[in-house]
């Protein structure tokens, strides 16, 4: 259908409209989304964020509101009104779809969220029917404007060519990238801080975050960062610590800030492991036996009761060095033996080591074995961190603003994690770093060059295993106590290896950015979306087989690994080249 | 009482177990180079599947004798089922890409399986009882052989025996022989490589089953996460007995099996270790035996070193 309707001169829309009648359809759907989140949506305050309020959008009306507002500064664009033209370079016709979308997906499952918690329509105020309709306008609108390309999939795709952009000043793109971090925190602020049992705002609050984030990457506002962001690489990263470190200020909570210190713990040994699997190409399947070694180095010195070692308790920056000491003797033990074979061994060999961690640290409670660990029961009562006679453990004000037990933990942890990240840069982009790439690729041309491949490797092994004992000895402290259960290979509560693996894969292998993402979500989506948890390892263990399948590189890609996962036997095929050429293929065909 | 026979005997129960899980590994492993990770699970549903025969299939109060074969055959059906539809939908697809990605996909499958049983087959939240076959243990000397034993002791030998004659004699057999060496040429000659490679997960799958219904006899219950540690233990076996050879999966199992036993029941009598003997050290006795063989026969008991093919 979409080939018969390109012989026409102009190209038109799925929906015949006139142009002009189009882009106002969508402007009038955007504003009228806008005002319904004044209105009430519902009569009764037992839909989660109370939205029978007039005046004052609440919960997914706020959602609906920045969704219509999106839709309704890209539907400016389509004008060409002056200011804008920065939101849309190209002019193009799918960000305004995509933009409408968020918008119907987010009014449309309100609407019918309330109709199915409080058990029917008639739950429905005037302002859920003017959201639904204003939003369904602006889609059907939008869907009417010009098609882009020769099918219908060019309209939640990104434009071929964006017009480059001129440079600004320094001074102001270092303004544009403080505001696009800025922007970043608001909005993951905003999902931390969703209500625990509101689902529904959350599952609303995901819509409109992966729609609205399509939208802006087919506009190719996502590009323009990451170009500013390469450009000003130092500040950028800056930035992005800056903001993570204004996170207890602006989410002045002790149950979100202690969700964000795992968060933090859970990322950050991502990150070891992104060093192990994703730039070595390794695979270790019991990584998570190397955070637990730390935790429990940390816990046995670390001055609680339940300690072998009560008597003993060492000052933090000694217990962070014999945490990560312990994992680094057990990495070189482990790795030793098995990195002169093939990768499959290790593979397994990593997996029985990370079980035989979980099962001798449970036998050492005096029964089954000597007393060291104090068995299932593990060691708790650890004190709270005191360094320079900063205690930990005690809320502090700095300012107007209380900074509890969790939001100090945070502080720290962030500081380890820029450690980390840093280390890891530093790794990747040194002589030694290369070496583990070259591994990666191919271990036998990499040796033919010279490459020491069981030295680097071993390297490699440790260094990983060190980072994760070393964010270990936090963890401990900050949990009060460590037992063996959140050890094991996969399991329901993280960190375990699975989780930790899927964390890299999905948010991309042999970068920093993956993992920190992926392990963000891997940590929030179950902590937010409380009816999925007895079928949230089923819906994990298939997102790891559907992912591997269409995605394999992960969110985001690394270029030269998605080449390799895409292998089309010329390596240097332009990414937006690919699309094209199936086109051509399909229409030759029909 | 000298115990040794008794635990040389439930060693060599155990051990033949573990081989039977270990040849599905190490045929996959031997023609498409790829840890089927999720075999263990493939393992897990073949007990399941031999139990829905007996509790759902079969009119109530059928005698073991007469259950058995038609379990066997369910448990089988099941196991290979899956273990092909994963092959089909899952692997394949991946062939070619980097080793990593059909490993991870494994993983997932393998969580995926264990939470599907867990979740949806009734009461598999705890052990499900298994039927037992009713006749008492049998006493050789000072050996005592449960009935569930007994079925180990005849079904393994058997099925080894039955796959050294099917791979060394029959056509497929050879085929499949020769995708192991070298797929490529394999094909060149003719040979419908992705047939094979079907063939050898069924068959893997349908030892797993077998296996799976000796280890209900056996301890009288299945579990949705029987399938993890028996995987990981079969993959040892598999490993320890050179991987890609079928008969060291046999051999490995039978000596991991025994090795375990033996380290269980023995180490504590060694001074020094009084504390580290007990079922709870049994996996980490057998972990560190894989880790000792790696270390100094890294191609496996019986295996021969095969040249990497990257």
């Amino acid at each position: 259908m979409a080939t018969t309707e390109k012989t026409t001169a102009t190209p038109r829309g799925l929906i015949a409209l006139p142009h002009n009648a189009a882009r106002a359809l969508v402007a009038v759907g955007a504003v009228g989304t806008i005002t319904s989140t004044f209105m009430s949506w519902t009569y009764t305050s037992e839909f989660p964020g109370d939205l029978t309020y007039y005046g004052s959008p609440a919960g997914l009306q706020v959602l609906a509101l920045v969704a219509g507002v999106l839709t309704l500064l890209y539907a400016l664009t389509c004008w060409n009104v002056r200011g804008l033209g920065w939101l849309n370079p190209a002019g193009a016709v799918a960000p305004v779809v995509l933009a409408a979308a968020s918008a119907f997906a987010v009014s449309w499952f309100s609407a019918i969220a309330i109709a199915v918690d409080l058990k029917g329509l008639v739950a429905l105020d005037p302002g859920a029917y003017i959201a639904a309709i204003g939003s369904l306008v602006a889609l059907v609108a939008a869907l009417a404007l010009p098609q882009p390309g020769d099918t219908v999939k060019s309209y939640i795709t990104k434009p071929d060519n964006i017009p480059a952009a001129s440079r600004l000043p320094g001074w102001v793109e270092r303004l544009v990238i403080s505001a696009a971090t800025a922007l970043a925190l608001v909005v993951f602020a905003y999902g931390i801080g969703v209500d625990q049992d509101a689902s529904e705002t959350f599952l609303g609050y995901l819509l409109l975050v992966v729609f609205g984030a399509w939208a802006l990457l087919t506009a190719g506002l996502f590009d323009r960062i990451s170009e500013l962001n390469a450009r000003h690489k130092g500040f950028a990263t800056s930035m992005a610590f800056l903001a993570a470190a204004l996170f207890p200020f602006v989410e002045n909570d002790e149950h979100n800030a202690n969700l964000g210190v795992n968060i933090l713990v859970v990322a950050t040994v991502a990150l070891g492991l992104n060093i192990v699997v994703g730039l070595t190409g390794l695979l270790d399947l019991g990584y998570v036996a190397f955070l637990g070694v730390g935790a429990y180095a940390a816990a046995l010195v670390s001055g609680s009761e339940f300690s072998r070692f009560s008597g003993v308790q060492f000052p933090f920056w000694a217990a962070m060095l014999t945490g990560m000491l312990a994992s680094l003797v057990f990495g070189v033990l482990i790795g030793a033996p098995t990195l002169r074979l093939r990768g499959d061994y290790l593979a397994i060999v990593t997996l029985g080591f990370g079980e035989i961690f979980r099962i001798t640290v449970n036998n050492l409670d005096g029964t089954s074995g000597p007393n060291i660990t104090n068995g299932p029961n593990g060691i708790s009562m650890i004190p709270d961190l005191q360094i320079f006679g900063f205690n930990f453990g005690t809320p502090h004000d700095i300012g107007p603003i209380t900074l509890g037990r969790f939001a100090n933990y945070f502080l720290l942890m962030l500081i380890i994690t820029a450690i980390v990240v840093v280390v890891f840069n530093r790794a990747a982009d040194s002589r030694i770093g290369r070496s583990w790439i070259a591994i990666r690729e191919d271990e036998t041309a990499a040796t033919a060059m010279g490459i020491n491949g069981f030295r680097v490797k071993l390297i490699a092994f440790a260094l990983g295993a060190s980072l994760a004992g070393l964010a270990g000895t936090v963890s401990a402290h900050v949990g009060y106590s460590v037992n063996p259960a959140p050890y094991q290979f996969a399991g329901s509560v993280p960190p375990n290896s699975a989780f930790l693996l899927a964390a890299v894969v999905l948010g991309g292998m042999g970068t920093v950015g993956g993992p920190i993402l992926g392990a963000t979500l891997l940590y929030l989506l179950p902590e937010k979306l409380g009816f999925l948890k007895e079928y949230q390892l089923f819906a994990f263990g298939i997102a790891l087989v559907i992912l591997m399948r269409f995605r394999p590189e992960g969110i985001i890609a690394n270029r030269r690994r998605q080449l390799e996962f895409h292998e089309t036997g010329q390596l240097d095929i332009p990414e937006s080249g690919l699309p094209d050429t199936t086109v051509g293929v399909t229409k030759a065909g029909a | 009482m000298n115990t040794l026979p008794q635990q040389l005997a439930n060693g060599l129960f155990l051990g033949s177990m573990y081989g039977l899980i270990a040849i599905g590994y190490t045929m996959v492993y031997g023609i498409v180079q790829l840890i089927n990770f999720a075999h263990g699970e493939i393992f897990m549903t073949g007990g399941f599947g031999a139990l829905t025969v007996y509790l759902y299939v079969l009119p109530n109060g059928t005698s073991m004798w007469l259950a058995l074969p038609a379990m066997l055959i369910g448990g089988g059906l099941v196991s290979v089922l899956i273990a092909v539809g994963a092959e089909r939908f899952a692997y394949r697809p991946l062939r070619g890409a980097p080793r990593l990605a059909p490993l991870i996909t494994a993983i997932g499958l393998s969580l995926a399986l264990q939470q599907a049983v867990f979740n949806w087959y009734p009461d598999a939240k705890t052990d499900r009882n298994f039927p037992q076959l009713d006749f008492g243990p049998l006493h050789i000397g000072s050996v005592s052989i449960s009935s569930g034993s007994v079925f180990v002791i005849v079904a393994a030998p058997l099925c080894m025996a039955a796959l050294a004659l099917f791979v060394n004699l029959s056509r497929t057999g050879r085929a499949m022989q020769a995708t192991a060496q070298d797929p490529d040429t394999a094909q060149l000659m003719g040979i419908d490589t992705n047939r094979i490679i079907v063939i050898a997960f069924a068959i893997g799958g349908f030892f797993a089953a077998v296996a799976a219904v000796a280890y209900g006899l056996r301890y009288g219950s299945v579990k949705y996460d029987m399938g993890f540690q028996m995987g990981l233990k079969a993959f040892t076996a598999a490993v320890l007995g050179g991987i890609g050879n079928i008969y060291g999966a046999m051999i490995g199992g039978l000596v991991l099996g025994l090795a375990e036993t033996m380290a269980t029941s023995y180490i504590d009598g060694i001074p020094g270790m009084q504390q580290l003997g007990g079922g709870g050290w049994a996996s980490v006795w057998a972990f560190v035996l894989l880790i000792l063989v790696l270390l100094f026969r890294p191609q496996g008991l019986v295996g021969e070193r095969v040249a990497d093919r990257a």
